[in-house]
């Protein structure tokens, strides 16, 4: 990818391209994902993490996007694979994608692409925080729900810190 | 507060700013707000006046200090944000709390104008540790909250400690 993605513009789509929704494919560890592009604020570049000492195990620390404070949180960790630090961008979850209302950075690897498409639905056995898939070609595509996703760190989050303190 | 090398700023900005103290633990910045730092003492300085205070299930704190007839607990402050041993050479003995920190140094004085909330994503200890954050010449530092260093359990436990310690000296003493 050349560039960042900034879905931020509110152009204003036709009939045609409301009836099909759009998506950003990424990368995150292995896997690729589709995520709805309204909930997505930004693809940002590799800017710096800064760390700090802290017990959120999904947190690695901050970046700052546009004059705000970003947390990075490890979705690799949930929906598997290994993290890698190859062609690494964030992709910034609209506040509205978390029940915080806040922004949220999520590592991605190689290249995004923004596609429209129809969404189906997941199949039962698909984990909350993918809340159906998008064929693209031949390829199905697991399409990301920010929002359990965001839920689904945050209770990981709690979960670990729990067995921590056992 | 007793700081000896602090240089009085060189610019003045508009608005509201509060001078902070930025100190380093295991190479880890972190800010404090001057104003809830009573005095800055070098750990020599410390050496003959600190007891010593066991305490197995708070590791952290190993010493008090006497000061004005009050007892202050001196907390490692590596070991409260969970960081690699270091060799501390400072403690910062603060005002509203009595707890003084141990810090390997301090890095310098400087003014935030705010300082930013901590990320709702952080939940777990953080929480207590900080009262935000800050961004200071292209670094996120920590703005730390005195009061996250002992939360009152850890206190009464401490007090506990040291009232049995000083029980068994004057058992000792008797004897």
């Amino acid at each position: 990818m050349n560039a960042p993605i900034d879905t931020s513009m509110n152009a204003r789509p036709t009939a045609a391209q409301e009836a099909r929704q759009s998506f950003v494919l990424v990368r995150i560890g292995e896997r690729r994902f589709a995520a709805p592009a309204n909930l997505v604020a930004e693809l940002s570049p590799p800017v710096r993490l800064h760390r700090f000492p802290h017990t959120t195990s999904l947190v690695s620390g901050v970046i700052i996007r546009r004059g705000k404070i970003v947390p990075v949180c490890n979705a690799s960790d949930i929906v598997g694979g290994r993290k890698s630090s190859a062609n690494l961008f964030y992709l910034i979850a609209d506040g509205s994608a978390a029940e915080s209302g806040e922004l949220v950075a999520i590592p991605v690897n190689g290249e995004s692409e923004l596609v429209a498409g129809e969404i189906r639905p997941a199949e039962q056995a698909a984990p909350g925080y993918i809340c159906g898939s998008l064929l693209l070609g031949e390829e199905a595509i697991d399409v990301l729900d920010l929002r359990e996703l965001a839920k689904a760190l945050e209770t990981n989050a709690e979960l670990s810190r729990a067995e921590g303190q056992s | 507060m007793k700081f000896a090398t602090f240089e009085p700023a060189k610019e003045r900005r508009s608005g509201p700013s509060e001078a902070i103290i930025l100190f380093s633990v295991s190479n880890q910045t972190f800010a404090i707000a001057a104003s809830d730092v009573q005095e800055i003492r070098s750990t020599d300085s410390l050496s003959g006046t600190a007891n010593e205070i066991d305490c197995p299930d708070l590791p952290k704190v190993r010493h008090t200090i006497d000061r004005a007839r009050q007892k202050y607990y001196v907390v490692n402050a590596a070991q409260h944000f969970g960081l690699p041993v270091s060799r501390p050479t400072l403690v910062l003995i603060l005002r509203q709390l009595r707890a003084a920190i141990l810090v390997d140094r301090i890095d310098r004085m400087t003014e935030i104008s705010a300082a930013y909330p901590l990320p709702r994503a952080f939940t777990g200890e953080e929480r207590r540790w900080y009262r935000g954050l800050t961004y200071i010449d292209d670094h996120v530092i920590p703005v730390v909250q005195p009061a996250g260093f002992l939360t009152s359990q850890e206190f009464w436990r401490l007090e506990e400690a040291a009232h049995q310690a000083s029980q068994r000296e004057l058992e000792g003493a008797r004897l």
